[in-house]
């Protein structure tokens, strides 16, 4: 439905493990948050790039990613290969 | 009158207190021993209470109400929220005075914060913080400034921002000794393709101008451009906001290193307060 949803939806469930602690991990939910198919699927499967690619907020697929035990060598690639890998442009501070 | 007797910027990667270790032993020792010139200067001037400001990464607020500039206006706050820190969680005594004092100068000269209780004060504050002062005794008022969720404030917006925060610390009569203080980047990747670089050029270029007082190009860059240095590296907002309360003077570049196991450009600047300013 809209980004905001998604991003709510992961939010929320990084809240919920947090109040979890050392005890057992909640799964996603996904009621209550009006989603469309690809993102539920998205979000319970789940696909990182797609989320990425949707324009989640880093710092939620940071957590997000973090909390599914991912190391940075395990989801960088994911990123890479979302297709939505915004082109790099000329700074004023590159010499080269 | 209130004088800010010190200030300084520097990075708070959560790896600097959650697995300092985990860094090349030079690099860590670089970094950390400018924080420690830096504790002692605190001591040196007397500092009475710290503002502090640091980007928010979505503790207080989320996407349904999330303010450019909010200040923690309670007695104490609550830190650090993330458990895995290894820094205690403690009610950090502040200055509620002070912050609404601050909160009011800063509305006359036409910013506008978010009044905020309850604020939680996270690695963003507390890696930094626990390094001034282990006890977590030291008065601090905290700030936090959206840095990742555009449209994002700019540079030069940020710099008038800091000129009115240090107008507003400098008329508060509550105090004689405060030290202002900016937390967070050089240059981070967060959950992004580019997650783990570190753009040592920019962290360079961007300290090499802040230790000459030579802000132009730092206040003329647009948003996106600076977003090429990182997504994370937009917290160089606050260190641009304190050069702002510090009239632009060259600062003390104490350190800085890319330490890659932080996945983080990690620097110090240091400001002189406004009586050796005032001399030199």
């Amino acid at each position: 439905m809209t980004l905001y949803m998604v991003q709510r939806c992961l939010f929320d469930h990084l809240r919920r493990l947090e109040a979890a602690g050392d005890g057992p991990k909640p799964d996603i939910v996904t009621d209550g948050y009006t989603l469309t198919d690809e993102e539920r699927r998205a979000v319970t499967e789940p696909d990182i790039g797609a989320i990425y690619a949707m324009g989640a907020h880093p710092v939620i697929i940071n957590g997000f990613c973090r909390a599914l035990g991912y190391k940075r060598a395990d989801y960088r690639p994911l990123l890479e290969q979302s297709g939505a890998v915004p082109a790099r442009r000329k700074t004023r501070w590159q010499k080269s | 009158m209130a004088e800010i007797v010190m200030a300084y910027s520097a990075s708070h990667a959560p790896m600097m207190t959650a697995d300092p270790g985990s860094a090349p032993r030079e690099k860590a020792e670089n970094f950390f021993g400018a924080l420690e010139k830096v504790r002692d200067r605190a001591k040196e001037t007397g500092v009475q209470a710290i503002v502090m400001m640091t980007g928010e990464h979505l503790t207080n607020f989320f996407l349904d109400g999330l303010p450019q500039i909010a200040i923690g206006l309670d007695e104490e706050h609550l830190g650090p929220p993330e458990v895995w820190l290894q820094v205690p969680k403690k009610m950090v005594p502040s200055d509620a005075g002070l912050a609404a004092h601050i909160t009011e100068k800063l509305i006359e000269q036409g910013h506008q914060p978010a009044l905020s209780h309850g604020m939680k004060i996270d690695h963003g504050f507390m890696t930094v913080y626990y390094w001034l002062d282990n006890t977590m005794e030291l008065p601090m008022v905290p700030i936090v400034v959206n840095c990742t969720t555009p449209p994002l404030m700019t540079t030069r917006q940020f710099y008038d921002f800091g000129v009115a925060i240090g107008n507003a610390i400098r008329s508060y009569d509550g105090l004689e000794r405060v030290g202002l203080v900016a937390g967070g980047g050089l240059s981070h990747f967060v959950g992004e393709p580019r997650v783990g670089d570190i753009d040592e050029e920019f962290d360079r270029w961007f300290l090499e101008r802040l230790g000459k007082g030579d802000l132009d190009e730092i206040l003329d860059m647009p948003n996106d451009e600076l977003a090429e240095a990182g997504n994370g590296t937009g917290e160089i907002r606050a260190w641009v906001a304190l050069a702002g309360a510090m009239h632009g003077a060259p600062g003390h570049v104490l350190a800085y290193e890319a330490v890659y196991e932080w996945i983080n450009g990690m620097g110090v600047v240091l400001y002189d307060g406004d009586q050796a300013a005032a001399q030199a």
